[in-house]
Formats: structure tokens, sequence, C-alpha cells
């Protein structure tokens, strides 16, 4: 569970995640996840659809999502990437957006854009066990399970690697055949769990 | 405003890279980190969730392992579940955020259920137990094992609901229980079969005698697995007598076990 104090400022939320609070709180849906006609129309298009609140008052809000983890992550003007479905809260400030991910999210199953935010402040991010935070530098890319990845932040290249070979054709699949490969500068936040995903079962 | 306390520390989340990860052993209570050395382990499929380094993943019908498979791999059932991980490198392995835990064996034997299991090292030899569902590690060496909460260990005497159990180690194999006065009589058989009056749901159990430990986690949740060795319904018929996986269960829908080598999964998919 995530405890926010509000002192007459702003957060957006997932579209009911507020459990309790404390204090005087107003919600207010936001169309659009507040980023405006084209990018309501963008998020149709990509179907990286995200319903958001925004909770603005003084006390305290606590958010929860199916008993899911919660780790947050500090912005300093960098940009996160992050699926829809794992985004829980962000200071009103950080923008949001959408972006294609190329390969990726077709292996994941999560569809080819993901969930971008960017600008100075805190997010929450949801996960199904604690995630694990993996440091990505030149000198140690690393290879991620698409079921496993839920968010990364930095300057990073993702490229879609696959050790499909002849034995996976009869069947004697490695069940590890596609990875995303990180490469770059930055940190990749992975989960204990795996969701099903497309190329799981190969 | 203020996110309430963050995790790790005023500095957020602890950040691993290659340096910092720990070798074999626990990152936390739901990721193990496994460090490879140009060394080989037996891995559960899709229980790697990223690694660090050059790791390959092969299907253990691959050719090449065949001395390892002799020595340390004796479940062909469960042939198709499994790969060898070997290179340089850090790798993480987590199992539906359960928790993960690794154990060592001295020369010693511990049967696990099937699904449990995540990951062990070549030094240990792995083995179908009698009873099905189980498989039994022989030798010295680690293994990495996944419970649904903590693992909580006891000492025969003692009856556990087959739900619960991980495993047992040192020990002789259990025997069914059975609440012998809730099932006796017209009223007990009247509420066992339909349930009506009620039933505690714990009529059966598993009974270990002897020395040793026995494995519990703390519920009774279960992961799908494959019902290994069970006599299946071809022998009250007479064929397949006493063959294992021959009846029954996942694979038995196809009459044969898999073996490595074999048309696996594709098989199965297509419907061949």
């Amino acid at each position: 569970m995530l405890a926010v104090d509000l002192t007459g400022d702003a957060v957006k939320a997932k579209n009911g995640s507020m459990v309790a609070y404390d204090g005087q709180m107003a919600f207010k849906k936001m169309t659009g996840g507040g980023e405006g006609l084209r990018g309501m129309v963008t998020r149709r298009l990509t179907g990286e659809q995200m319903t958001v609140m925004e909770v603005q008052g003084h006390g305290t809000c606590f958010f929860a999502d199916r008993a899911s983890e919660i780790n947050l992550v500090n912005l300093r003007g960098e940009k996160l990437y992050v699926e829809s479905s794992n985004l829980l809260c962000t200071d009103a400030g950080l923008r949001t957006g959408t972006t294609f991910t190329g390969l990726r999210g077709a292996s994941t199953g999560n569809g080819l854009f993901t969930t971008t935010v960017e600008g100075s402040g805190q997010a929450a991010i949801i996960s199904d066990g604690p995630a694990v935070v993996l440091r990505v530098s030149a000198q140690y890319p690393l290879s991620v399970d698409p079921g496993a990845y839920i968010a990364h932040t930095g300057n990073l290249q993702q490229s879609f690697q696959s050790g499909v070979t002849f034995r996976t054709l009869i069947g004697e699949g490695s069940g590890e055949a596609f990875q995303i490969r990180f490469e770059g500068e930055g940190l990749v936040y992975v989960q204990p769990s795996e969701r099903n995903t497309i190329g799981g079962d190969v | 405003m203020n996110f309430g306390p963050v995790m790790g520390g005023p500095g957020g989340p602890t950040v691993f890279d290659p340096y910092t990860l720990p070798s074999d052993d626990n990152v936390n209570a739901y990721t193990f980190c496994v460090e490879l050395k140009g060394s080989q382990w037996f891995l559960q499929k899709g229980k790697m969730i990223s690694y660090y380094g050059r790791i390959e993943f092969n299907g253990i019908g691959n050719g090449r392992f065949d001395r390892l498979l002799r020595t340390s791999f004796h479940s062909p059932l469960h042939a198709s579940d499994w790969v060898v991980a070997e290179g340089q490198g850090k790798m993480l392995l987590a199992d539906r955020a359960f928790d993960v835990n690794s154990y060592d064996l001295d020369d010693g034997n511990l049967t696990i259920r099937s699904g449990n299991l995540l990951a062990y090292q070549p030094s240990l030899a792995l083995k179908q137990s009698i009873v099905p569902g189980f498989l039994t590690l022989i030798g010295t060496g680690k293994f990495v094992a996944a419970s649904n909460g903590p693992v909580v260990f006891m000492e025969p005497p003692l009856r556990v609901d087959p739900q619960a159990l991980v495993g047992w180690a040192d020990c002789p194999s259990p025997c069914h229980h059975y609440d012998h006065g809730y099932m006796s009589g017209v009223m007990g058989g009247l509420r066992s079969l339909t349930g009506i009056g009620g039933t505690s749901g714990e009529e059966h159990q598993f009974e270990f005698v002897g020395a040793g430990t026995v494995l519990l986690q703390s519920s009774e949740m279960l992961m799908a697995e494959q019902s290994v060795g069970a006599v299946g319904a071809g022998a009250a018929t007479g064929n397949a007598q006493g063959v294992p996986g021959a009846g029954q269960g996942p694979l038995g829908q196809m009459g044969v076990p898999r073996m490595p080598g074999q048309l696996g999964d594709l098989q199965r998919r297509l419907g061949l």
C-alpha cells in the first residue's frame, strides 16, 4: 500500500486505486490521462489505454492494487518507461506519454507501445513481488525475460534476442527462447514472477 | 507532497550490478542469484528472469549433454521441463513471487514436489520419487526451491496435509492416512459422499514415521504439476501394467511419456 501526503497539491493515480484517505480529498477522473486531445487519440490508437484520476487535497491518501508490490521511482529529469498496467501513481507534475517499443512489446503481449513518464518527481510502479533493480552499463549488458520486465529508466537500447534453433521446432525448446537485451546506461526493474507471454512456452 | 516511506532507505531501492549481486545467494526473499563460472546448472523452464554475461540455455535433449544427463538426470517424464544453463555470468531465478531458498545437501537425499524445484547443481542426481508428483535429489550440492510462504521444518512422527507438503529429507517415504472415524458408519459415508453435514477437508493426510525432516509451506495453494509415476487406468485393463505415466495426467492423454529427442511440445500442440 502506498501512502501519499498531500498539502493542497495533486497526484495522478490509476482509476479506482484509492483504498483509504484522511483529510479532505477531491477525486477527478482525467479523461485521456491529462495528456490532452492528442494524447487521448494516441492512447486509443496504440492500445496503451490508461484510466487516470487526479487526487487533490490535504491529508494522506492510500493507494493499492490487487495486493501487488509497490516500488517508488525518483525521477530527476530522466524518462521512465513503464507498462501502463504497471503504473499506479505519479506526481501531477510528471508528464506521461506513449512511445513505440518495437519488438519487445510484441513479445510481452503488451502491444507495441509503452507509457513514458518524464520530469522531476516520484512515480509508483506495481509489480508481482518486490522488483529487483539492475544496473546496465556499457560493459555489462543485461538480458531480461519479457515476462519479468516491468520498467526501465535511462538511455538504454533494447534489442530482441532469440535463441530459437531447430531444436525449438522439434519441441526441444529451452523455455528461455526470447529475451530482451538492454545495452547502454540505465536501470532496469524486473519482478520475481513471469507474466504469461507469447514467447513463454517456446 | 510526499510519497510514503521509500523502500530501502532515503536513497531509494538498492540497485544491483554484476559486482553487488550475491553469488549463489538470495537477492531478496523472492529472487535468487546463481553465479556461473563456466559451470552448468539444471534449471526448470521459465524460472530465469534476467542475467548478466554470456549464458546459454539448452534443452536437455541436446546431444552434448549426454554424459551430464547420465550422471545427474534420471527423470524422462520431466525432460521437457528442464534446461541446462551454462556460461559465464550471474542469473536471477524467481517463481511467481513465491519465497525462494537454497538448500545444501551433503551426501544426502531430499524429496521435493516437482513444481517447487527451480534449479540444482549437476553434482546432485535428480530422480523421480515413487510418490507421484515428487522428485528426489541424491548426492552433494546446492539446489533452489520455491514455496508459497516460508518453509517450516518439522520432525516425524507427523501427519501433514498433502497440499502443504513441500518435501522431506532423510526419512522413509510417507504413507496415506485416512481419518477413520469420520469416514466410517452410515453418517460418515453420507457426509464424505455428499458433503452434507460438513466435511473438514482434512480426512486424508500423509503420515511420516522414522528419523528425518519434513518441509512444509504455510499455504495449501499448489502449482500445476505433472503427475509422475501414477499407475494409470490402463493398469486395470491389463495394458501397460505398472508403467509410470501410462494412464492419467497431462502426459497420459498422449499415452507415452516424452523422452528427450522426441517430438515434444510441438507434437502435442499440433495434436499429432
